[in-house]
């Protein structure tokens, strides 16, 4: 945790004070992958159970699905602790990855679309995604696990600073 | 509003050309287990069938033409109405005009017919296609669509445009450059991936003499067929290229069997790429590639050969076009900021070409390693930035800062920058772009050239 703050001062321009987004994302993340995990965990018990298949296999199959969960429970929490955005008075900042990590820089004239979206598991939990577009495809900011109130209040503001800015022109 | 008007009476039989071919094989497949039970039988009756498909093909092509009706509306607006079974009327609104492009596929070409492409701004509902149109109609249309769209047509009465007042026509036109046919087919067989698929089969047969094996020819049809096919598709796609001046942009033609034309209009060029191959930089030619915003997306782009600007042009000749599009841009003029350091560990390839650069207007970045990319965005189309680090990049302290802008063919990316500099690149870029406006020369080329008309032209737009 330590040499990841030292990173983001690296990664973040100087004048944003950074909100991360909420730790039920953690939870929400936990669960999906909960659900594709018990896709190999089945196949493991069921080879388990069938004489004429070795029995190393489905134990292999079974000790592979646990260490990927392990690795899985931990990465998915890194991922939401590094995942922050942040509003300055011309641009939305944000910042994600660990392995990769990538800085989002959206100037507020320039946004065309803020959409909010919540799966299933999302709702459930009560977090939503909301991710902003601009004219260019490539951009790529996401900002999930945002409580559906700050999320609507972040969209209107947004929306508020984009039109005022692009009254501008 | 104008008499409404037709195509071009041929248009149903050129349209439904194409079914003839396509009829006769699928009956002579589908039917030949059929007929030859029949003997002798089954050969009117296969001649029925497909004679029956070309009727309904023509009969349904027929009605289309007849249905389709064309006109100005009251204010000035083109409207098309179509549509046999589901009728379609469409308004476009010619203040919001992204292009009108004649073009002549073969068979059109042949009879001397040819399509208007109409686009404006907004969803992909937003174009049209009036075909066939005679090769003068189309153009002379073309012509009146331009001078309406920018207010030249005073009045909405059908006068013609051989009485036009004074100013000057938008569709007049200025040639700049035309690539001869020489340079094209040398630049096409010079770039890296054909010279080096050439040299492979070269060096196969040489192989495969010297040992007297034959087990690499096997590939030789690959390797030395594929880049010769390509090579002639796009030398064929892009024959003829000329660049010329227009009232509304850069005007492109080119094609050797289907002509293309296209206007690139310079207030909606969201970035330049310019290209050197390897072998091309003894020339000093290079290839100059637009993204135009709007644009991509849009069909009819065999070999993508849409968003070239220049095919091969010298690097002054190139510089003097781009110079046309984005004033103070030109391939030389910004001195670039190489990478120094670690960076080389990085990229031991490329690193030489890496750079990075900007202006008041645009921002600029160089990467490639045989082939050397310089890519250009005005900071007034830059969407927004990004700072990238992967673990290796991470370990030297780099990161690589990229420029998001409409999509296209040109990628901005400054490789592998210290990550204190990439950062300050992207938090100043993204200041430049939120400060610069994004002024659409595009719509006040017209009021630049002819101020008596701005006056009718604000009118109508915001009804």
């Amino acid at each position: 945790m330590e040499q990841m703050a030292a990173v983001d001062e690296t990664f973040a321009p100087p004048g944003a004070a950074w909100t991360p987004v909420d730790p039920t994302l953690t939870k929400a993340r936990r669960i999906t992958a909960g659900l594709v995990l018990l896709v190999p965990l089945i196949v493991g018990l069921v080879l388990l159970f069938i004489s004429s298949v070795p029995k190393w296999i489905g134990l292999a199959v079974l000790a592979a699905t646990v260490i990927g969960g392990a690795w899985l429970w931990w990465y998915i929490d890194r991922r939401t602790k590094a995942w922050r955005y942040a509003e300055r008075d011309d641009d939305l900042l944000v910042l994600r990855g660990i392995m990769f990590k990538r800085l989002v820089i959206v100037p507020y004239g320039r946004m065309q679309l803020v959409d909010l979206a919540a799966g299933p598991i999302d709702r459930a939990l009560g977090i939503t995604t909301l991710q902003l577009h601009t004219a260019a495809a490539t951009t790529d900011a996401v900002i999930p696990g945002l409580i559906p109130e700050v999320a609507a209040a972040l969209r209107d503001r947004l929306a508020a600073k984009g039109e005022q800015r692009a009254a501008g022109l | 509003m104008t008499e409404s008007r037709q195509l071009h009476p041929w248009s149903p039989l050129i349209a439904a050309a194409p079914v003839f071919p396509a009829a006769l094989i699928v009956l002579a497949m589908a039917g030949g287990g059929g007929t030859y039970k029949l003997g002798l039988a089954g050969i009117p009756l296969a001649v029925v069938l497909s004679v029956a498909v070309m009727v309904v093909a023509l009969g349904y092509r027929y009605l289309a033409w007849k249905k389709l009706r064309f006109y100005f509306d009251d204010t000035g607006d083109l409207r098309v109405d179509s549509g046999v079974l589901f009728r379609n009327e469409r308004r476009l609104q010619l203040s919001r005009l992204q292009s009108v492009d004649v073009t002549q596929p073969l068979l059109a070409r042949i009879v001397g017919l040819a399509t208007l492409r109409v686009e404006v701004a907004g969803s992909s509902d937003s174009r049209v296609n009036l075909s066939y149109l005679s090769l003068v109609d189309a153009q002379e249309l073309r012509k009146e669509i331009l001078d309406r769209a920018a207010g030249l047509h005073a009045s909405s009465s059908d006068s013609g445009s051989s009485q036009q007042a004074p100013a000057v026509s938008l569709a007049n036109e200025q040639v700049l450059t035309t690539v001869p046919a020489g340079e094209l087919a040398l630049s096409l067989l010079l770039r890296t991936s054909t010279a080096a698929l050439l040299g492979l089969t070269a060096f196969i047969l040489i192989s495969a003499y010297v040992s007297q094996g034959v087990a690499g020819l096997a590939l030789v049809p690959l390797t030395g067929g594929v880049p010769i096919f390509l090579v002639v598709v796009e030398f064929m796609a892009l024959f003829g290229f000329t660049v010329s001046l227009a009232g509304d942009g850069l005007r492109l033609r080119h094609g050797l069997l289907q002509t293309q034309a296209s206007t690139v209009p310079p207030g909606r060029v969201a970035a330049i790429d310019v290209i050197s191959p390897l072998l091309w930089r003894p020339f000093a030619w290079v290839r100059v590639r637009v993204t135009v915003a709007g644009v991509q997306g849009s069909d009819n782009d065999q070999s993508g050969t849409r968003s070239i600007l220049l095919p091969v042009a010298t690097r002054t000749a190139a510089a003097e076009i781009i110079e046309l599009i984005l004033p103070g841009a030109g391939p030389e003029e910004i001195a670039l900021d190489p990478v120094r350091g670690r960076a080389k560990w990085r990229a031991p390839l490329q690193w030489r070409n890496l750079g990075v650069g900007y202006t008041d207007d645009v921002f600029v970045t160089q990467r490639g390693w045989l082939t050397k990319h310089r890519s250009i965005v005005p900071h007034a189309r830059t969407q927004s930035v990004r700072v990238e680090q992967g673990p290796t990049s991470r370990l030297l302290g780099l990161a690589s800062m990229h420029v998001d802008v409409a999509p296209g063919p040109v990628r901005v990316v400054a490789h592998y920058r210290p990550q204190g500099q990439a950062r300050l690149l992207a938090d100043e870029q993204a200041h430049r772009a939120g400060v610069a406006r994004s002024i659409d020369h595009s719509t006040h080329w017209a009021r630049h050239s002819d101020p008596q008309t701005s006056a009718d032209q604000e009118s109508p737009a915001d009804e």
